[in-house]
């Protein structure tokens, strides 16, 4: 507490006392006293909070930055004495504790904290922090740097509520706060719900009344044990993993050219189709390069995987300074690394010791020895000047390799086979002695020859570039840099390493980024951090289907994040996680099968008032779909939704001139032409620099760095957005042609196709009238204007069915263009 | 309703999108004082939906309500605009004293012979304070005691990209927000059917350097604060234009009839997101149709026309100066203006003779047409790139020109709570070092900040744990020498 100048000043006998006898007469201490007999602030809860907010940043873990030598997170540093002679704390005695002093002190010069800190202390915590000490100020360490221990569920009084373990938890904690969970969601909201959380999409029609006439009494369980097994659900899962990973289809600086990197989403795509346990999962991202395949799975794998070290934004700006961005890509991977599996701010430390959580900046250099090995600066040659190729789209970054992606493996095989039949059945290519007439092939060999080129046409198709990790052999330096400065090269030279708080890696020689990421998912027992990595990654997952995290900063669980509601299920979740073999799909199972997440969404006022943000889990979560969701959920909704596992990214229309301010090189966007248009949002191009209008205006992400929380904003632009774009008039036109030709002959009939195709619900009577109202009156206009409709009819470029009726079907185009634009519509409940 | 810090209580900032019922939002905003503004708001029985700003009440009164920032993007030359510098024009093809450039970071030049390199072009002196002002700039000369005159900017970043990061965003790492969505979500906007932060962006003929959307991005703020670029050709902002075929009496019809649909549910679920999103839907329509109305200048008179040499229907700097007049007129918080091609690594003399007229005569004009409409004094204006460029040459003959400096460069202010006629600081006499009154960056995001009302020491958000700021964690102050 003590600034460096300033003598300490000794707090005077009794001043406590009076202060406290001030708060008394004030503010009604006696009754909280009476309180605190009963109950002793827990450290976790109740005072690390406040000492982390208020005090860490100078009297934390970073000790080239601490003032006056306290150190208040580590309970001997904090009661030891001071060079003062004083103690901060003194155990049961506040009133000899300075930082009781200190932080009732009145003089601005002296008072903690101090004023330009711009932190100021309430009353309530002044008084925490008193009965703190005097109950002997108890330390406890981070719950996040505590290892998931095994905890039994709480006991709980309706023992008929839980269907698994997950709800006894969930039920303790209800039940102690006098809480009643919510009733089941009604089957159709459950069927939906779990449609969209699984797959990314509505439930067709079909699907939804086939599972209302379901019977069965697993009926529920063999829903989700369909959806799990789906494509679908390995496309949404994946979409979560890009957002972490930080996968764009460019390069994020200056140009931002295009860069080879669509095989890897690919991968991921196809890990979790396979459902490749998560500890695998991540040591071939991390390492792929150097651990080979295992036994199951294909020679590519790792290659393919270990494009994840290169997901990171690069630049050959000219005039760049190597050393400069060798620094910058450092940094930029440590952030990944420690953002996705260890929930961590790592990237914090890079100038300085962390200021609440222990990571050093030694621990920081260290871990970034790990990727030191990674070949990847050919293209930042002479300051950007040097190699080949760098402004074309895409752009070189070396080293890459042409390589087939999983989904396109067995035709490339069948081609290459029929390739290979057809090389050696056809005679060789001479050619005729020159004067010598030629002589003609006969027509079935010039035939073989066509089709040979095509064949080897359609073959070169499926190679695509991908940037991949090769390692280097002799890894560069890594220094640690003073301040971060790039220019100052005195700093020690250091070898890889984990952060020291949290162990020591045991191998023979320079360890590798295969040893780091082994660690990650290798249990605590045997040396490892792997729980703490599965708690990490189970409170992501949890988010996925409660709309926030049991630990709600899923970002950072560390001293500055946010304390997990429930801990005990958070540590159950993970262990289990570990010993179920890290077991992606099993998870999920467990938690969409539990009667916690069947629990309906809607709440009553005062639950609202009292838990708007659902910590406690008396109900379900509700929230509007993530951008690529809202596309999905319109193309599905017109019909329009290609579905193709993988490939290279897809271009939908955008607004003209967009690009405008890229260069190096100058470049106009092109839409697609062909039924890429209409597939799903994951495999939109994601130009970092100026990500798909569409998929901003939704909260989408740049993706320049780990994004583990989407926001999800409610604007006029994305008003705008369902209102004009094309994608969505295109998807109401189509929605609406479905209505006329497929949905029935009556107008009730065909509104109902709308609401089942687009809410998975029917129409109550008042919408019913509603939208008739709207079609009425366009059925008038359109009449009157037969140009008006096909104007309408015309957007986009899905063929229409030209032997319906114009100003019918422009009508019935506006109608389906009211309920896509309903929030419901992109909603999930 | 006369006090000052309450200014921008009527402020309407919610209407283009802050999401009260979002859980995301309010559990970011917790800490921040947002929330606790608009409850203030709502205990002071304003409508639940006026958003007053996070800065609620202002720190103190402030000297101005709206900013307008006008990048010479691609780091336009110190030394032919704004800092005159006779030494180095003696010196002028002399080789550059390695006591200047030792350990220094260069870009372009790394491993070649430094050259000093003269003004490329002559300085006059005007006004009342006598500044001397380059000749490229005639009329920015002749108003030169309304402006005070930074000789001493540095800043970290020395190549465009992380350059122009670091100017908007006060950090060269990703993902923060820029300058004008700090101001929008502190203050919140007063132009109702517009968004508060605008972007519009001009270029000239050559290939210009790129600008990433980046530099308008919210980053760990909310959505809605995050700049919206204005075309000045084809549609001015993204769907705004009604799809074919519908009228906007069609599109009304259609939002009328979303909105019944919206409230017929509403009444059976309470989903305060559904109420927000008729809202915005509200908004959006509004704004189809004050979006081309703000665009179309064919109510501005020929003369003003001339004055910024605007052209209607083309992004050129004059019709971009004269586009965010209209804007601050119409309450919108913050525009920023891109105008590209200031990179001159060669052929200055050439670039600075096709670049500098055009931008003199928009950005004269726009100091010129705010003060006879009464804006100038609430309107702060802020001219210059994301660095400067070096005393020394590059390249030779007719092709030469200057490499990227960011060690001592010069920007100018005016306008809302800025001394006019005055210059604050100096750079070495090379115009290498900025050696007196050293302006950092943060500086000038603290002034800007101090100038609006806002301290910016305690403007802070939690993100990754951390307070964070415009200013970042570095000392950072507002230069009260600037300050009329």
């Amino acid at each position: 507490m003590p600034r460096p100048s300033q003598p300490v000043r000794h707090p005077a006998c009794g001043l406590l006392a009076a202060i406290l006898a001030l708060c008394s007469l004030s503010e009604g201490w006696g009754g909280a006293a009476a309180q605190g007999a009963e109950k002793v602030p827990d450290f976790t809860r109740d005072i690390r909070p406040i000492l982390s907010h208020n005090c860490f940043a100078c009297h934390g873990p970073d000790e080239h930055d601490r003032r006056g030598g306290l150190r208040l997170d580590d309970r001997d540093a904090a009661t030891a004495e001071l060079d003062s002679g004083g103690r901060a704390i003194v155990p049961g005695k506040p009133d000899e504790s300075e930082m009781i002093a200190r932080i009732h002190d009145t003089d601005p010069d002296t008072i903690m904290p101090p004023p330009e800190s711009n932190h100021l202390l309430t009353a309530a915590q002044k008084e925490t922090l008193a009965k703190w000490i005097a109950a002997g100020a108890p330390y406890s360490p981070h719950w996040a740097y505590v290892a998931p221990r095994p905890h039994g569920p709480p006991p709980i009084r309706q023992t008929d509520w839980p269907i698994n373990w997950i709800d006894a938890f969930v039920l303790g904690r209800l039940e102690a706060e006098g809480l009643t969970p919510a009733a089941e969601a009604d089957p159709l909201t459950l069927v939906r719900r779990l449609t969209l959380d699984l797959t990314g999409l509505p439930p067709s029609p079909a699907e939804v009344d086939a599972y209302l006439a379901d019977t069965r009494p697993d009926s529920y369980m063999l829903l989700i044990d369909r959806l799990l097994a789906s494509p679908r659900h390995a496309e949404r899962l994946a979409a979560w993993w890009l957002d972490l990973v930080r996968y764009a289809d460019t390069v994020g600086y200056h140009g931002d050219q295009d860069h080879s990197i669509s095989p890897y989403r690919d991968w991921v795509i196809k890990a979790f189709l396979d459902n490749v346990p998560f500890d695998r999962f991540t040591v071939l991202q991390l390492a792929g390069d150097l651990v080979g395949p295992a036994g199951n799975e294909h020679s590519d794998d790792p290659v393919l995987a270990s494009a994840y070290n290169r997901l990171l934004q690069t630049t050959h700006e000219g005039g760049l300074q190597l050393k400069e961005y060798r620094a910058i890509y450092q940094a930029d991977r440590i952030r990944n690394v420690s953002g996705v599996w260890m929930g961590a701010t790592v990237g914090c430390a890079q100038c300085h010791d962390h200021k609440y959580d222990p990571y050093t900046a030694k621990d920081f250099h260290t871990l970034g020895a790990f990727f030191s090995d990674i070949d990847d600066e050919r293209h930042m040659d002479k300051g950007g000047f040097g190699g080949q190729n760098l402004n074309g789209l895409p752009t070189k970054r070396d080293p890459e390799v042409t390589i087939v992606g999983p989904f396109d493996r067995t035709p490339a095989s069948e081609l290459d086979a029929r390739i290979h039949s057809l090389e050696t059945q056809l005679p060789p290519l001479v050619l005729p002695p020159r004067a010598q007439p030629e002589e003609p092939e006969p027509d079935s060999v010039v035939a073989s020859r066509i089709e040979l080129d095509r064949f080897k046409l359609q073959r070169k198709q499926l190679d695509r570039s991908l940037m991949i990790t090769r390692p280097l052999a002799t890894p560069r330096d890594v220094r640690i840099l003073h301040r971060g400065n790039w220019m100052d090269e005195t700093g020690p030279l250091v070898e890889p390493a984990v952060p020291a708080f949290l162990g020591r890696l045991d191998t023979k020689g320079r360890a590798t980024r295969a040893d780091l990421a082994r660690w990650l998912v290798t249990p605590v027992a045997a040396g490892g951090a792997g729980e703490f990595t599965a708690r990490v990654m189970v409170n992501r997952i949890w988010a996925l289907f409660f709309g926030g995290g049991l630990c709600r900063s899923t970002g950072d669980l560390g001293g500055q994040g946010e304390l997990p509601d429930h801990p005990e299920l958070l540590d159950r979740l993970a262990l289990e996680f570990v010993q179920q073999g890290w077991d992606v799909r099993k998870l999920i199972r467990t938690i969409v099968t539990s009667r916690t997440y069947r629990m309906a969404s809607d709440a009553p006022d005062d639950l609202l008032a009292r838990d708007p943000d659902n910590r406690l889990l008396a109900r379900q979560g509700r929230w509007r779909l993530p951008a690529e969701g809202v596309r999905d959920t319109a193309l599905f909704a017109g019909g329009l939704l290609v579905e193709q596992l993988g490939g290279a990214s897809v271009h939908p229309y955008q607004p003209a001139g967009y690009y405008r301010h890229l260069n190096f090189p100058q470049r106009e966007y092109r839409a697609d032409t062909d039924s890429r248009q209409w597939r799903r949002g994951l495999y939109v191009h994601w130009q970092r620099m100026f990500l798909h209008p569409q998929l901003l205006a939704f909260d989408a992400p740049t993706r320049e760095e780990c994004t583990a929380v989407r926001m999800r904003s409610n604007t006029p632009k994305a008003a705008l957005v369902l209102l004009n774009d094309p994608t969505f008039l295109e998807a109401a036109r189509k929605l609406a042609e479905r209505a006329v030709t497929g949905g029935g002959g009556s107008d009730d009939e065909r509104i109902t196709f709308l609401w089942k195709n687009t809410l998975s619900r029917p129409p109550a009577t008042e919408e019913l009238a509603l939208v008739k109202g709207l079609l009425d009156r366009r059925r008038t206009e359109f009449k009157a204007d037969p140009k008006a409709a096909t104007q309408l009819l015309t957007v986009g470029i899905a063929p229409r069915d030209t032997s319906l009726n114009e100003p019918e079907l422009a009508a019935w185009t506006a109608a389906a263009r009211a309920v896509l634009n309903l929030h419901e519509a992109i909603s999930r409940y | 309703m006369h006090d000052p810090l309450m200014i921008h209580r009527r402020t309407f900032l919610a209407r283009s999108g802050l999401s009260l019922g979002g859980a995301a939002v309010a559990g970011l905003l917790a800490r921040d004082g947002l929330a606790a503004a608009i409850s203030a708001t709502a205990r002071s029985g304003g409508a639940a939906d006026t958003y007053p700003g996070a800065v609620f009440p202002l720190h103190h009164p402030p000297r101005a309500k709206s900013v307008i920032f006008l990048c010479l993007a691609g780091g336009p030359s110190h030394l032919e605009t704004f800092d005159y510098k006779p030494v180095l024009e003696k010196l002028d093809a002399q080789e550059m004293p390695q006591s200047v450039t030792a350990g220094q970071p260069i870009a372009q030049l790394q491993g070649q012979k430094l050259v000093c390199l003269g003004p490329r072009t002559t300085f006059s002196r005007h006004g009342e304070s006598g500044t001397p002002v380059s000749d490229f700039f005639p009329r920015l000369g002749g108003l030169v005691d309304r402006l005070a005159i930074v000789r001493s900017m540095v800043t970290e970043q020395i190549n465009h990209d992380p350059a122009h990061t670091f100017m908007n965003c006060g950090t060269a790492l990703s993902g923060r927000p820029s300058m004008g969505a700090w101001v929008t979500y502190g203050l919140g906007s007063e132009a109702e059917d517009l968004p508060g932060f605008v972007v519009m962006t001009s270029k000239m003929g050559r290939s210009p350097q790129p600008i990433a959307a980046r530099q308008w991005h919210s980053g760990f703020l909310p959505g809605q604060f995050q700049g919206v670029e204005f075309a000045t050709s084809g549609a001015p902002v993204h769907y705004v234009d009604n799809p074919p075929g519908v009228s906007s009496a069609h599109q009304r019809d259609l939002i009328d009839t979303v909105a019944a649909l919206e409230h017929h549910r509403l009444a059976r679920l309470a989903d305060p997101e559904i109420a927000t999103r008729v809202k915005q839907y509200e908004l959006a329509f509004r704004m189809q149709a004050s979006v081309p109305q703000l665009a179309d200048l064919s109510g501005e008179t020929a003369e003003t026309i001339a004055l910024y040499g605007a052209e209607p229907g083309k992004a050129t700097v004059g019709t971009n100066c004269l586009m965010a007049r209209r804007l601050v007129e119409r309450g919108v918080r913050f525009v920023h203006l891109y105008h590209s091609d200031w990179d001159h690594h060669g052929g200055i003399d050439k670039h600075m003779r096709e670049i500098c007229p055009p931008t003199d005569r928009a950005a004269a004009a726009l100091l010129t047409d705010l003060e006879r409409r009464g804006l100038l004094d609430e309107t702060l204006v802020v001219i210059g790139g994301e660095f400067g460029r070096t005393p020394m040459g590059q390249g030779k003959g007719a092709e030469i020109g200057r490499d990227h400096h960011i060690k001592g460069f010069s920007m100018a202010l005016a306008g809302g709570g800025i001394k006019g006629g005055i210059v604050h600081g100096a750079t070495d006499d090379f115009g290498y070092n900025a050696v007196q009154d050293v302006v950092h960056v943060r500086d000038l995001h603290a002034t800007m900040l101090h100038l609006l009302g806002i301290d910016h020491a305690k403007f802070t958000v939690e993100y990754q744990g951390l307070d964070s700021k415009l200013t970042g964690v570095e000392p950072a102050k507002p230069v009260k020498a600037l300050f009329a």
